[in-house]
């Protein structure tokens, strides 16, 4: 298919040696100096997604995405200032399956710098992993796929009360419950936040009261209360989601009555992990 | 029995219409389901390994009662509220169709006495499923089996797929189940199939969706049923020549029956049958007798589970282990909260990936290269 270019085609058609990969076309590429941040990222969705749409633009990458049962939403946003350079001529996006990039980024250390590359209307993305002292380049490529998804309108919502707490902490407590229970009923009440659970064998809970620890900002609980809430949610996917603890050590729980959770993980000076939980409903008929 | 080759002709001309799922994601969702088809299934198919229906001492039937409970709280046990309707005194159209039915049982009961005789046990077993009727007693019994289990049921004034239908279409359910596809033809939004079907089966769930059916096909609604009409269904008789294929070609050429039938080539207008009362089979399909839904309350409950085990277990013969066992899981799920669905709060916007990838890029070069792709279709 691609003929050897011809010196008529440098001369009149300055892009037609697009046929061929070199850096100049390049469409995508993006630098981050962490491969480990990539790998953890990884790590907090796949679980939950196995193919999706990583959006690309000049102004950085996003991902949107349902769970197969339609449940859960985790929403992902990488601001191009979090890379050095960052360089996205146009709306670019790639469909990958997750459990493949995830393949590839196991292969590469935790402090190699990691750039990505993708071309306008390519059918790969590659990935460059350098080690730190530059003396060993790894160079994979990863095929795209076409990927129809839907793409959700999430409202600003101004949520009842936001907590800001743990993110370790938060990952225990949905660790312990799910011991005992399917679900976990959270009270956030202008004191604190009741996690509780029951099921077969018995039942429990774990009180966070609101403190403002001065000596570890990490540890501390944080309760903006418009309005008492108490909401339903499934342990199993709130399991899921605290796969996102290696990413900050801080979590924040934005909740309303009758509205999906929002769980958010800071990613520092680069972006989030949101994820959203559609809640249990108790009889409504 | 439906509609003659739809399925058929569906998922060759609109293969994203109907779409396979597990029971599992069918959580939370109401579905009305078309008892007395249900009933006839489960009189058909639980059987004992001989081939005989299921009874309790007194010889009297119990396989539809069983199949009934169990298959109910399969659904329940997933997450899914079911909701019963039973069939109403069946239209005058249908007269024709149940009379070539009553026939046919009649011819298989001949053929069992003949089977007995000179037969093996298989052709008894074989006739003697097509002699099954459901009768009042099988219907009311199950009615009391629904009311025990805390299970709605709502009662057709005339056709059962109709009334799935107008439940779907209301919004009081999620979807219509049934096996026939007269239901969308009755314009239920979704249909589900082989949703009653037994575990061991491993049946998927499928998902008829009416507007993608619309779509793929490029009829209306109206253009759809003189479709269903044509391939051939309970209410009146087809031309003798008209496959399905023939028959979408028509529909899409002329758009409805009036017009069909003067250009139809002299042979196939001699099939016409007399007297062809397609016109009153459209009716039917598009106003059918149903009950206004509007205000209908669909409630399920707590099960009555001694009032369960006094039914089938002492009347039925059932045994009451297993009873007690299974209606443990309706009381745990009548309990339980639903889980939410996030399209309930967040509405879905058209992709932006799709209208920028339309977008011609104007470097038509980039355009050829795009095309040589090897990007998976989709």
């Amino acid at each position: 298919m691609d003929a050897l270019p011809n010196a008529s085609d440098f001369f009149f058609f300055p892009y037609s040696h697009l046929t061929t990969t070199t850096t100049l076309d390049t469409m995508l590429e993006a630098r981050l100096q962490q491969a480990k941040l990539l790998k953890s990222l990884l790590e907090a969705i796949k679980e939950l997604v196995t193919e999706c749409n990583f959006d690309c633009n000049d102004s950085g990458i996003a991902l949107q995405a349902m769970d197969n049962s339609h449940v859960a939403l985790v929403a992902l946003l990488l601001r191009s200032d979090g890379f050095d350079p960052y360089r996205c001529d146009r709306n670019l996006p790639l469909g990958l399956n997750l459990t493949n990039l995830n393949k590839i980024l196991k292969c590469a250390g935790n402090d190699d710098i990691l750039t990505l590359k993708a071309d306008d209307g390519g059918d790969t993305l590659s990935l460059v992993f350098e080690s730190k002292d530059n003396d060993k380049i790894c160079e994979y490529d990863l095929k795209l796929m076409d990927i129809d998804s839907e793409h959700l309108g999430i409202p600003d919502t101004s949520y009842d009360a936001i907590v800001h707490m743990s993110s370790a902490e938060f990952q225990r407590i949905c660790r312990d419950l799910s011991q005992i229970s399917e679900s976990v009923k959270i009270d956030a009440t202008k004191d604190g936040i009741k996690f509780s659970g029951e099921g077969e064998v018995g039942n429990g809970s774990i009180t966070l009261k609101q403190n403002a620890n001065v000596d570890n900002e990490d540890e501390a609980t944080r309760i903006e209360l418009q309005q008492s809430v108490s909401l339903t949610f499934s342990l199993k996917y709130l399991a899921n989601f605290t796969k996102a603890t290696p990413l900050s050590t801080r979590v924040t729980l934005s909740m309303s009555n009758d509205v999906p959770l929002l769980v958010e993980y800071k990613l520092d000076n680069l972006g989030y992990v949101r994820y959203y939980l559609a809640p249990k409903i108790g009889e409504e008929n | 029995m439906g509609i003659h080759g739809l399925t058929k002709l569906i998922s060759e001309h609109a293969p994203g219409a109907i779409r396979p799922h597990e029971i599992g994601s069918y959580f939370g969702r109401k579905v009305a389901i078309d008892a007395s088809m249900s009933i006839y299934q489960f009189m058909i198919a639980v059987r004992q390994q001989d081939g005989q229906m299921l009874t309790n001492d007194a010889g009297e039937t119990t396989s539809h009662l069983m199949g009934m409970f169990y298959r109910t709280i399969r659904m329940v046990d997933n997450g899914i509220k079911p909701v019963y309707v039973f069939d109403g005194k069946p239209p005058m159209m249908k007269s024709g169709e149940l009379a070539l039915r009553l026939e046919r049982r009649k011819e298989a009961e001949k053929n069992i006495e003949e089977a007995k005789e000179v037969g093996t046990s298989d052709d008894v077993n074989k006739f003697t499923r097509r002699t099954v009727k459901v009768t009042k007693e099988h219907n009311d019994e199950c009615k009391r089996l629904l009311k025990c289990m805390g299970i709605p049921y709502v009662e057709a004034p005339c056709e059962a797929e109709a009334q799935c239908a107008a439940l779907a279409k209301a919004n009081k359910v999620f979807a219509a189940a049934s096996e026939d596809m007269d239901t969308i033809t009755f314009a239920s939004p979704i249909l589900l199939r082989h949703l009653t079907f037994s575990e061991q089966r491993k049946m998927p769930i499928d998902e008829v969706n009416l507007s993608k059916v619309l779509e793929g096909l490029e009829l209306t609604m109206d253009q759809f049923i003189d479709l269903c009409i044509l391939l051939g269904c309970d209410y009146v008789d087809s031309i003798k020549g008209i496959g399905p294929h023939r028959a979408i070609n028509l529909i899409k050429e002329h758009k409805c029956l009036e017009k069909i039938i003067p250009a139809l080539p002299e042979k196939l207008r001699e099939n016409v049958p007399a007297d062809w009362k397609y016109d009153e089979a459209r009716e039917l399909f598009r106003k059918p007798e149903v009950a206004d839904c509007t205000d209908m309350e669909l409630k399920w409950e707590e099960p009555n589970i001694e009032n369960l085990v006094d039914f089938l277990v002492k009347e039925k013969g059932f045994n009451e282990e297993r009873v007690r066992k299974a209606s443990e899981k309706l009381h745990k799920n009548a309990k339980a909260a639903t889980q939410g669905r996030i399209q309930d709060f967040f509405n879905s916007v058209p992709t932006q990936n799709t209208g920028i990838k339309r977008k011609a890029p104007a470097d038509t070069k980039k355009d050829d290269k795009k095309k040589k792709g090897g990007r998976k279709p989709k």
